[in-house]
């Protein structure tokens, strides 16, 4: 009895949240439009519109002739205009191509498509106006707005008792052109597509689990219980998922963009479009793919693999997850009625906190503020679980080398999201409540700005690769069968990577005209972060040679993230010079240098992870065969995609830039005639890209439905993870039989403490138990 | 922590409040005094510190108790990311790019 | 993927109180509700004002339906905490924590990052105070300056006015400010007390006096934090009154509000006690900037020999957040005090779970700590 009033009560919950989030996106959408007048309508005239006038273009072909002008009547008849009145009538007419110009002093010109009467024009009931056809095929829409007035402005009554229609024309081009789709129609419909798909994945899995009670009343309580769960294990999966699923909806906007740079002068995305998808394709990538699949991974294996039972705030856990969907739809608002984001991912000051910028961008601020709490508790909880919750035995040079780097990532994230979290604030202050922070007129510096989000924004990209260096430690280690070659330098080289990413940050602001002292420093300290990153890849050589490597998939990712990592790293030596970085800025040099280690290294690192852990997390094996297809054609399309931009911004192909031209006039930018073809070549690879990931996709549907079943320990690897069975129980490790040191880096454990340490360890509370803290 | 921290014949906690209010008061005092602003400053800074010591070492256990030590390194681990972000943030001019010395100006070398 | 989790034992509901005795996970609704929550309170703040004006006071009823869901979850959430009895406190295996109770180094851990907010914080006032001229100088400098024009050259004049200019100026205008910080002392020296009365191991006291002791100690903490928020809106919105005492004088203490120091000021007039530039000279050398000046400065303005309408929402932008950061921690607080004063006033607090008040201590004392320093730089200097 209790239980079912709890679980009505649960599913009354349920609708409701669901309800509140479908339409929080809805409550009040910022009421502008796409393009001001054309859809919302005259407003000056009445509010609707009147079936009594009739609004006429005369002289309009079906189908116009290239670059023709014509000769266009624009007339009303009928509502309250009579001859005698003081003014008769207006209009309005806009035109989606081509031009439309003015002959006489009745009419004026908005905009190159759009005309309207003058004050002149008002007392008249018919007007000329002249379009010039496009030059090119595309298929024309015309909309006109008439106002039949009454006249009676003049006795003071303004336009009371006007009345005004409205009326489309549709003139084909001389071929046949399809209609070109709303870029905002294709995004909202694959992203519902892909929330539609991910909804079934999920009830058929439900429906795999038990196919004989696959009714609601064992539903609700399932569903319920991943809503509700603070376990370890399960909020790492909804990580994982959400993280697959936003990976996916940056890679359509990827798409959407390579489909606007595939030709020169491109128009199928406006420049206002491109600004916003290419914000969100950043903002979605970083923080609601790469961040959630990291979080993603280290919920599941970091307890596992200090052996702890849980994290040590599960709760709050649950709570970090649950702000990142909550905030994803506040990123995502307003991009579906046209008034997203536009910042960029940066957001810089002034541009963020004018009113220029959409409104969208308030709610971008309101959303990263939420990840900001988010990643915040995250910080708090794998710090305090990593410090604290190690299994007996286990010291800090025996953890893992991926525990490590969750460690590293984390101090640094935790350390330096507070900078953005009051950046964003301030600029949401300034936009809400008209705080002048960033007001560059009241005094405010926007540099304070770009100071404040490097001084996160730097360690946050390496928060997003350290976890994938962890990674690749494990899985080349195991691959080779024997420990990791200076597990001692690894650690410190991770370490000096996490403290040097607080000084750097300035390198990305060189052009910006800060401190020249601190361009000095952060030029010589930029440098300084190629030694502990080189002293890693060497280790990882070097951890293979004389090994006897294993070619599993996880290996071959492993092998292709150092490819193309090192080269992204060699591609970013340039930019610490201040002389090169001035050149290199803004450039499509720069899209490939970070495209190379974020991808090729982060996006690698955890594709060698999916494969190294997913029968850990399912129990169930993938399949070898499609793994090294997805490997073949992923790695070969991702350098078709990425290694001629290297060449597209050495000729000068600027970012964020929505479309370019091939030209030779140095004002134009002169991109040599190559660069077209290079562009569509990169357009191809990113969809070849983009659709061999579905492969991984298909590999885990497969697997998790009749997958081979996997032992506890597939790879012979031997950090606690592999002691518990596939998947592992709950709570992870019981509380009163914890496991003890087993340790990933057996020619450690008999070195002496160093002097540090043995200070170190003097100031530790001693257990009572004094063999224990000997250790 | 013991029942009863005792300072001589005080009772810790007592002993702690009765100083930081005695201190404020000085504070407050200090700048009715209509002094010169970097006395001001200076007098501020060192009644601020001390305060900040007493309230971090007494009432937040940082002294005397068996885990003092380790939290006290805890807590001043972030010091090495502060003094950066003052520095850095806090103390860069921003008008540096205009503002530059003459030897970092173009000309000044007569090459 | 499997479905164990319901074996009613050791997850007697999602909805509330938990059993504590043991480290397994806990389901609980709390965390998908407060997150809600919060996205809508942060959505409709931002539907109802924008760039300063109230643009669409339809969705008020939102902004306090997104805080109702905040608030429902948090109830949740102490329906779970509130029968936490202490017997279960897990504590640090490996170093360098050993034998610490690991809520409490997640605490510290925390502290590190509140530490970091107030840096950035600071690191703007700091920018800002010592980047852009101060008012005095620009005032003393002699040039005229009316709606943030220099009216000689024409340039847009902004300045950095602190705080403290206004707030020093008398011991009225401190009082409230000061009556705070001994507010804060207080309320650090009652919590730890709470703390110690609820220590006292069992035997040494009786029961029912430590239950006393406790919930009035936490509540006496509660009382002197609505006490410092309280001033804190008198001082910035509201003012006060002084009625005439032997030698003072009966007079009106305007808000800082009052006194026209708002994020919204564009042109700030000072007026205290600067050297001052004669009103006359002015009207004789520059006819219209004078009558530009009287129409800014408003019909009820009671000419001082001041001339200076500037720019200085930078500098009541940092005040105002800085100062309402701190404020909003006190009001966090004050949230976590009322949960725990009900809480001692059942006689949840045993030496056993005692700690619980330590951590919020902690929390607590970390907030008089920001106090320490924000009072002296932003209300004194």
């Amino acid at each position: 009895m209790m239980k079912n009033f709890i679980h009505s009560r649960s599913l009354v919950v349920m609708t409701i949240l669901i309800a509140a989030m479908v339409c929080t996106p809805l409550v009040s959408s910022f009421p502008t439009g796409i393009s001001g007048v054309k859809d919302s309508g005259c407003n000056c005239h009445g509010a609707t519109t009147s079936d009594s006038v009739t609004p006429m273009i005369v002289g309009l072909p079906e189908v116009y002739n290239y670059s023709e002008v014509y000769e266009l009547t624009v007339s009303f008849t009928g509502g309250p205009s009579t001859p005698g009145n003081i003014n008769l009538g207006g209009f309005h007419l806009w035109a989606s191509e081509g031009e439309l110009s003015v002959v006489d002093a009745t009419v004026q010109q908005y905009n190159p498509n759009e005309v309207g009467h003058t004050e002149v024009g008002n007392d008249q009931t018919s007007w000329t106006v002249v379009w010039t056809a496009p030059a090119t095929d595309r298929n024309v829409e015309m909309i006109l707005h008439t106002n039949s007035v009454n006249g009676n402005a003049g006795d003071g009554a303004g336009s009371s008792g006007d009345e005004w229609n409205k009326i489309t024309k549709k003139i084909n081009a001389p071929i046949l052109v399809l209609e070109s789709a709303n870029p905002y129609v294709v995004l909202s419909t694959l992203i519902i597509i892909s929330g539609i798909l991910l909804i079934i994945t999920i009830t058929y899995i439900f429906y795999r689990t038990n196919p004989d009670s696959f009714n609601w009343e064992s539903f609700e309580p399932w569903i319920a219980d991943w809503l509700t769960t603070t376990d370890h294990k399960k909020i790492g999966t909804l990580y994982f998922l959400a993280g697959m699923f936003f990976l996916g909806i940056g890679g359509i906007m990827a798409l959407m963009i390579r489909i606007q740079l595939s030709v020169p002068g491109n128009d199928f995305l406006t420049q206002d479009q491109y600004n916003q998808f290419f914000t969100l394709h950043g903002t979605t990538m970083i923080f609601l793919a790469a961040m959630p699949l990291i979080n993603g991974f280290a919920n599941w294996m970091v307890p596992l693999q200090i052996g702890a039972p849980d994290l040590a705030l599960p709760r709050i856990n649950a709570m970090s997850f649950w702000l990142q969907p909550v905030a994803a739809l506040l990123i995502f608002t307003g991009v579906f009625s046209g008034t997203g984001a536009d910042t960029g991912w940066t957001g810089y000051a002034p541009y963020i906190v004018s009113e220029t910028a959409h409104v969208g961008t308030t709610m971008w601020v309101a959303g990263q503020i939420m990840l900001v709490a988010s990643s915040t508790l995250t910080g708090v909880n794998f710090l305090t679980t990593i410090a604290v919750m190690r299994a007996p035995g286990m010291g800090w040079m025996q953890m893992p080398l991926f525990t490590w780097s969750i460690l590293v990532a984390n101090l640094m994230l935790f350390l330096s999201i507070p900078a953005f979290g009051v950046g964003l604030v301030q600029v949401y202050l300034d936009r809400v409540i008209g705080t002048a922070f960033y007001d560059a007129a009241s005094g405010g510096d926007p540099l304070l700005w770009s100071h404040l989000f490097w001084y996160f924004g730097h360690p946050e990209v390496y928060v997003v690769i350290v976890p994938a260096f962890g990674v690749i430690s494990e899985v080349i280690a195991t691959s080779a069968r024997r420990t990791v070659f200076g597990y001692r330098s690894m650690v410190y080289a991770m370490a000096g990577i996490g403290v040097v990413s607080f000084i750097v940050y300035g390198h990305h602001m060189f052009t910006s005209g800060m401190s020249p002292t601190l361009r000095f420093v952060t030029m010589l300290t930029t440098m300084l972060v190629a030694v502990p990153t080189g002293i890693k890849i060497f280790n990882w050589l070097k951890t293979m040679h004389k090994g006897s490597l294993i070619y599993r998939t996880h290996t071959l990712w492993a092998l292709g993230f150092l490819i193309t990592f090192t080269l992204g790293g060699i591609s970013g030596m340039f930019f610490p010079s201040m002389a090169m970085d001035l050149h290199f800025h803004e450039s499509y040099f720069v899209v490939a240098h970070f495209h190379y280690v974020l991808v090729g290294g982060t996006v690698f690192g955890f594709f060698s992870a999916i494969y190294y852990w997913f029968p850990k997390m399912t129990g169930r094996m993938l399949d070898e065969r499609l793994g090294v297809l997805h490997f073949l054609t992923a790695f070969i399309s991702y350098n078709g995609l990425f290694w001629p931009m290297h060449r597209l911004g050495i000729w000068g192909m600027a970012r964020r830039h929505h479309t370019y031209f091939i030209s030779t006039e140095e004002a134009m930018g002169s991109l040599p005639a190559e660069a077209a073809g290079w562009n569509m070549f990169i357009s191809i690879s990113a969809f070849l890209f983009f659709f061999s990931n579905f492969i991984l996709i298909a590999n885990m549907i497969k697997s998790v439905i009749r997958g081979q079943k996997a032992p506890a320990d597939p790879w012979g690897g031997w950090s606690f993870e592999w002691m518990t069975s596939s998947p592992p129980p709950t709570p992870s490790f019981p509380l009163d039989d914890l496991p003890t040191l087993r340790d990933a880096n057996e020619g450690h454990i008999a070195n002496e403490p160093s002097a540090i340490v043995r200070w170190f360890q003097g100031l530790m509370v001693l257990d009572d138990n004094e063999e224990e803290a000997g250790h | 922590m013991s029942d009863h921290l005792l300072l001589g014949k005080f009772d810790l906690y007592w002993a702690n409040f009765v100083g930081l209010i005695v201190l404020t008061a000085i504070e407050v005092a200090a700048v009715g005094l209509d002094l010169s602003e970097s006395m001001t400053l200076f007098i501020l800074v060192g009644i601020a510190i001390p305060k900040f010591i007493m309230i971090a070492a007494i009432f937040m256990h940082l002294w005397g108790d068996k885990d003092s030590k380790i939290l006290t390194l805890t807590a001043l681990f972030p010091a090495f990311f502060i003094v950066i972000m003052i520095l850095f943030i806090g103390l860069t001019h921003p008008e540096a790019s205009i503002g530059l010395p003459d030897w970092c100006r173009p000309g000044y070398y007569k090459l | 993927m499997s479905s164990d989790h319901h074996d009613g034992e050791h997850h007697p509901s999602a909805w509330g109180p938990h059993d504590w005795s043991h480290g397994a996970p806990h389901n609980s609704w709390s965390p998908i509700i407060m997150s809600i929550g919060i996205g809508i309170f942060l959505y409709t703040v931002a539907s109802v004002y924008s760039w300063g004006n109230m643009v669409d006071s339809s969705s008020i009823p939102l902004v306090l339906i997104g805080l109702m869901i905040i608030l429902f979850g948090l109830l949740i959430w102490w329906r779970q905490d509130a029968s936490f009895d202490g017997i279960y406190e897990p504590k640090a295996s490996g170093t360098p924590f050993q034998n610490i109770e690991i809520r409490k180094v997640a605490m510290w851990v925390f502290l590190m990052s509140e530490m970091m907010v107030f840096t950035s914080l600071f690191s703007t006032y700091m920018r800002y105070r010592f980047g852009i001229d101060s008012c005095q100088e620009v005032y003393e400098s002699g040039s005229w300056i009316v709606n943030s024009q220099n009216v000689d050259t024409g340039e847009a004049v902004n300045c950095f006015l602190p705080a403290s200019e206004l707030i020093a100026s008398s011991w009225f205008h401190i009082a409230p400010g000061a009556i705070n910080t001994f507010a804060l002392i207080i309320s650090s020296f009652t919590i730890v007390q709470a703390l110690r009365w609820a220590k006292k191991p069992i035997g040494s006291v009786d029961e029912e006096v430590r239950r006393k002791r406790v919930y009035r100690y936490l509540g006496s903490t509660w009382v002197l934090a609505v006490i410092f928020l309280t001033l804190k809106m008198v001082e910035w919105f509201v003012g006060f009154y002084i009625p005439e005492i032997g030698p003072i004088h009966e007079h009106d203490i305007m808000s800082l509000v009052d006194e026209g120091y708002t994020i919204h000021a564009d042109h700030y007039h000072p007026h205290h006690g600067w050297d001052d530039i004669h009103l006359a000279e002015l009207a004789a050398l520059h006819p219209e900037d004078y009558e530009a000046y009287l129409s800014a400065v408003g019909p009820n303005y009671e000419p001082t020999n001041a001339v200076m309408l500037a720019d200085i929402r930078v500098s009541s932008s940092t005040f105002f957040v800085t100062t309402g950061t701190h404020g909003a921690h006190v009001f966090i607080g004050i949230i976590g005090l009322t949960y725990m004063t009900w809480k001692a006033w059942t006689g949840g607090y045993t030496p056993q779970n005692a700690v619980s008040i330590e951590y919020f201590g902690l929390y607590w004392h970390f907030v008089d700590l920001i106090w320490v320093i924000v009072f002296p730089f932003f209300y004194l200097y």
